[in-house]
């Protein structure tokens, strides 16, 4: 993730600051470098370019929200920085992405399956513009790129462009390893091999434990003794690996995506969706008899409500409770993100840009030092947030488990309200 | 907006890796791991019985071993008693035979003191007597060889009768 880099950069050398900040407005400026390719000169603006060129470091000097959405959102390359390469014919440096570029992977009603690199992309006919995928309409033109394959275009002239020659009949289902599933994919090894490795020390050492072992067998106690147990009861060992692999899944990404050149899951809401419809199932899959006859007729209420207004409540219940772990543990983690970016971004516009040392330097003790304060408090929401998210799991399977007696029905589950 | 709408994509894979994942780890790191940390519970709270039961034991038999100590010392201290008593009391029977027997001896060395003593008068009795009557003999042998003096003794001693 850059803006650790410019964490980094910026607590040792001011220097770097300037170049990193002359580098990202560069990054989005139109490249004037192509005039060779004039088959789509519409689409192109040529005569605004000697301007916006002269004029870009001025106008478009820092975009801060621009830059901390990009490193929020999810992407299809993994960018890590770009580097001078050299100088263009206007002597302006060139910059060279040291970028992972992932596949596409994306079902298409015209194409089936299609796996393909961005480049190959364009022999099949889509196009990729802004992240995202479209197909093309037999013997539609594409528009202009430049040297990197990144196309400049007004919002306008997209939606023109998009009426014209983008095929919106194509449904297309975007499957692929994205920055974010990619990171996912390296949660998931680094999960496989500490515990697996873990393991295999359990099977040798019967002692107290070692190493990597003894760092996280108190924690994988602590679930099962302080999440797992106390809600689940008697039924607490079937779910425990589940909540294990829950936490850990959790925290680790949290930990990952506080460190360099990692990508930060848990604040991407497909992320949590997805985590929030497993606990959804796992409720309602394991939810007793009485689970069903509290939502669909509550003993507890006159029939009149009890098939009208409590019907309604209790069923948007059944949804608003995985609905609120997928948006509490998004926003928890994205805020955070967002608080690091925006207070990095300070020295950014109080510093113009690199062209106001002074500015960046009065911007940097207030910037740095708070950036700080939330990123250490970022660790420490990264635990509890994993935390949080397993015990309600927990809760809420264990609610659903629960069977009482209907005439308790009532008071049990104002006491509930208190217990847990 | 693009924040907050899930992406097919990406929700697909999270929960295709997650479920991976967990079934992974559910069969060859949880279940072993969980079941070693069990067993070890299990071995940790017996051995701290076993501990409890040994230390238990152990200040049974301290307090065994104090008891039987206690009665040792009890029946020393009363073997020493009995044989401090038995000394006395044979000292003392040992005087008492012993001054007994002085007494006796002393006695019985009276009576024969008193025997001889008696016997020895008696003897000295006998021969006075009789030396008293040869010396009257001879005596009165000598005065019966002279009429005069026998005249004036029967007269003197008939004055002496007179007189009386």
């Amino acid at each position: 993730m850059r803006h650790i880099n410019v964490l980094i950069l910026s607590t040792f050398m001011l220097f770097s600051l300037v170049a990193y900040a002359q580098h990202d407005t560069h990054e989005h400026e139109p490249e004037t470098t192509h005039e060779d390719t004039s088959a789509h000169d519409h689409l192109q603006i040529p005569e605004h370019a000697e301007d916006i060129h002269g004029a870009a470091h001025e106008e478009k000097a820092f975009n801060a929200s621009e830059m901390i959405m990009h490193h929020v959102l999810d992407n299809h390359d993994w960018h890590i920085t770009d580097i001078p390469s050299g100088k263009d014919a206007q002597g302006h440096t060139t910059y060279t992405p040291i970028a992972l570029r992932l596949p596409w992977i994306f079902y298409s009603s015209r194409d089936g399956f299609v796996f393909s690199s961005t480049h190959d992309l364009d022999a099949k006919n889509y196009l990729v513009y802004h992240d995202h995928v479209y197909a093309l309409k037999a013997g539609a033109v594409r528009p202009h790129a430049d040297a990197h394959g990144a196309i400049h275009l007004e919002k306008e002239e997209w939606e023109a462009y998009k009426a014209e020659n983008v095929d919106a009949s194509v449904t297309l289902l975007d499957f692929s390893i994205t920055k974010t599933s990619f990171q996912i994919l390296i949660i998931a090894a680094l999960m496989l091999w500490v515990f697996l490795s873990i393991a295999r020390s359990y099977k040798k050492n019967t002692g107290a434990p070692k190493g990597t072992a003894s760092l996280f067998e108190p924690i994988i106690v602590f679930v099962r003794d302080e999440i797992a147990k106390p809600y689940l009861g008697d039924k607490a060992m079937r779910f425990t690996p589940y909540l294990l692999t829950l936490f850990f899944f959790i925290w680790f990404s949290n930990l990952l995506g506080l460190t360099p050149l990692n990508s930060n899951i848990a604040g991407n809401i497909s992320i949590t969706a997805a985590l929030a419809l497993l606990t959804f199932i796992i409720i309602n899959v394991n939810g007793s008899k009485d689970y069903w006859v509290h939502i669909f007729a509550n003993p507890g209420v006159p029939p009149a409500l009890r098939y009208s207004l409590m019907l309604i409540v209790e069923v948007v219940g059944v949804f608003t409770k995985p609905f609120a772990l997928m948006i509490r543990l998004f926003a928890n983690i994205s805020a955070g993100h967002f608080m690091v970016l925006s207070l990095v971004s300070i020295l950014f516009i109080l510093g113009k840009g690199g062209k106001s040392i002074g500015g960046a330097l009065g911007a940097m003790p207030i910037s740095l030092l708070f950036t700080f304060g939330i990123y250490f408090l970022e660790f420490v929401v990264a635990i509890i947030q994993a935390y949080i998210f397993t015990l309600l799991t927990a809760v809420f399977v264990g609610m659903a488990m629960e069977s009482h007696d209907h005439e308790h029905a009532h008071e049990h589950a104002h006491a509930e309200g208190d217990h847990h | 907006m693009e924040l907050l709408v899930p992406e097919l994509g990406l929700f697909f894979w999270t929960t295709l890796i997650f479920l991976a994942v967990f079934l992974v780890l559910r069969r060859f790191a949880w279940k072993p791991i969980l079941e070693a940390i069990h067993e070890r519970e299990h071995q940790i709270e017996n051995s701290l019985k076993e501990a409890q039961a040994a230390r238990d034991e152990m200040a049974r038999l301290r307090s065994d071993n104090e008891t039987l100590m206690k009665e040792a010392r009890v029946q020393a201290d009363k073997i020493l008693k009995d044989a401090q008593q038995m000394r006395d009391q044979i000292v003392k029977e040992a005087q008492t035979a012993a001054s007994d027997a002085a007494t006796k001896e002393k006695e019985k060395a009276r009576v024969q003191i008193e025997a001889e003593k008696n016997a020895a008068l008696s003897e000295i009795r006998q021969s006075a007597a009789g030396i008293a009557v040869e010396v009257a003999e001879i005596i009165l042998r000598k005065h019966f060889e002279d009429k005069q003096s026998q005249e004036g003794f029967a007269r003197q001693l008939i004055n002496d009768l007179s007189k009386n």
